[in-house]
């Protein structure tokens, strides 16, 4: 294992709507003896709603300046945290000019372009390793899981750290502990609708259901992820999907920190179980 | 309908290629691919990026600015992923938001989507807290969409009726919620809001590099 402490950036969406994706990541790492130290007084990535790409940078510049301090890499839960983290830290360290002008803006902004962004799939299977947690391990998750992606995981080419048309790290994960994969290849990465989900609710509703039938059909027992905004659109709307398009689901959604803590043993309710929008009670039976 | 090539702005794509995602527009070579792959092709079949990027190169700027299909982009990044010639789609649709808000600010154009509204509600509440604030967002949001805030409001408890409940009694949102006894009602702000500040005067819409 090459890693045993990382600055945390919990993104906006741990102190409210995805609470047990931030609880369960804190559980997790702590039980594969990789200390977390949070960036101290965080602010907001931007998610999708700040465009300006120089904005972007000052944002996220501000939040790798305080890890750096610290000379500790970054771990992010968050896709869209980590999308927007890691293109500012490749634009800054890239662009000496970007970096003096920031830091002309405020002194918190000085980033000097010495640290890694990182998300935490990229974390457990490239930098901590398969063996490692396997050796962790104390129960079967067996269940048959719908390996969701989402967008920032595989794309866009110069933040991926995964395949864009077949992503692979939440499948050996599952897999690792004594997960089932369902046929789902090809809605992987197929956007869930969220960033329309205020202004278009009408077409997000319609990407998410899409996503929820797939893996309904295929067999899965509940959907995995690792993105609060698709979390939000396929558990916390689900109810509201089903009302809307006058359809039954049912299908628990989880995410994988959650998934990987059952099977490293740590109890439910410290990872946050008892927080998914559908209820996860029928996924703990199968917890061996 | 045919293209008037007296009312073609010659610049537009050097307008787009200034800005930073856009510059690659001109290597476009109209493959299609973006649009095959894309997502929202499949709820709204007129959908067509391709043709966005061919009609921004030609030059025509109005047409472009104030098609209603810019702001359905969900800025997934299918189509960027898979151009062949790395015209980075995603970015350039979003020089073009860009470009067109500042012309609504101009009093030249009017936006046919709430998406302006609510991107800038969002900016507010970083701007002011340094995090997110759903609450203060959603009241910004909802009355400037619907035009009044009675109007406003009686949106916002139809779509986030059931959805704040189901929040609240997860313990994530509401009085008594989430380990603290306004979770969610209040904003969570960070101690250098005054740098949040500092940012959007320099950076944020109207600011001073605007």
């Amino acid at each position: 294992m090459s890693v045993n402490k990382l600055a945390y950036y919990p993104g906006c969406p741990s102190e409210g709507t995805a609470m047990e994706q931030h609880m369960s990541t804190e559980a997790v790492f702590e039980k594969l003896g990789v200390e977390l130290v949070e960036v101290e007084d965080w602010n907001c990535c931007g998610a999708a709603e700040v465009e300006d790409p120089k904005l972007l940078y000052a944002l996220n510049a501000r939040n790798l300046a305080i890890a750096e301090k610290e000379d500790l890499d970054i771990v992010t839960p968050c896709s869209i945290c980590y999308y927007n983290l890691e293109r500012s830290n490749k634009a800054l360290k890239a662009d000496e000019a970007l970096r003096t002008q920031l830091k002309g803006i405020d002194s918190s902004l000085d980033y000097n372009g010495k640290i890694k962004t990182k998300h935490v799939l990229d974390v457990f299977v490239n930098d901590i390793g398969l063996d490692e947690i396997s050796s962790k391990l104390e129960k079967k998750v067996n269940v048959k899981v719908a390996p969701y992606y989402g967008c920032y995981i595989g794309r866009p080419p110069e933040t991926a750290f995964d395949d864009p048309d077949n992503p692979v790290l939440m499948d050996k994960l599952i897999e690792l502990i004594g997960g089932e994969i369902v046929p789902f290849n090809y809605m992987k990465t197929v956007c869930c609708g969220g960033p329309l989900m205020m202004t278009r609710g009408d077409i997000a509703f319609d990407m998410a259901r899409k996503i929820l039938d797939v893996a309904k059909n295929a067999g899965a027992d509940c959907i995995s992820l690792a993105c609060p905004l698709c979390g939000m659109m396929l558990d916390g709307k689900q109810a509201d999907i089903e009302k809307a398009l006058g359809v039954t689901i049912g299908l628990p959604v989880i995410y994988i920190t959650q998934l990987l803590g059952l099977a490293l043993g740590i109890e439910p309710n410290k990872l946050g179980l008892n927080k998914n929008a559908v209820d996860t009670k029928e996924i703990l039976g199968k917890v061996v | 309908m045919p293209i008037k090539t007296w009312e073609l702005d010659p610049n537009f794509k050097n307008e787009i290629m200034s800005e930073a995602g856009g510059e690659h527009l001109a290597s476009c070579f109209q493959c299609s691919t973006c649009t095959l792959g894309c997502p929202i092709t499949e709820i709204i079949p007129s959908y067509n990026p391709r043709k966005i990027i061919q009609m921004s190169l030609l030059g025509m700027r109005e047409e472009v600015l104030s098609n209603p299909d810019l702001w359905v982009c969900l800025i997934c990044q299918t189509c960027t992923a898979r151009c062949p010639q790395d015209v980075r789609i995603a970015d350039v649709l979003g020089v073009l938001r860009r470009i067109a808000e500042r012309e609504e600010e101009a009093g030249n154009l009017k936006i046919d989507s709430p998406r302006p509204l609510f991107d800038k509600a969002f900016q507010h509440q970083l701007k002011k807290f340094g995090r997110l604030y759903d609450m203060g967002l959603a009241m910004e949001y909802y009355p400037k969409k619907e035009g009044s805030f009675i109007k406003g409001m009686l949106a916002m408890m139809k779509d986030y009726k059931d959805f704040g409940k189901r929040m609240f009694l997860k313990g994530k949102m509401g009085p008594l919620g989430g380990g603290s006894p306004v979770k969610g009602m209040l904003a969570s702000k960070i101690k250098q809001k005054d740098v949040m500040k500092k940012i959007f005067e320099e950076l944020g819409e109207g600011g001073k590099e605007k």
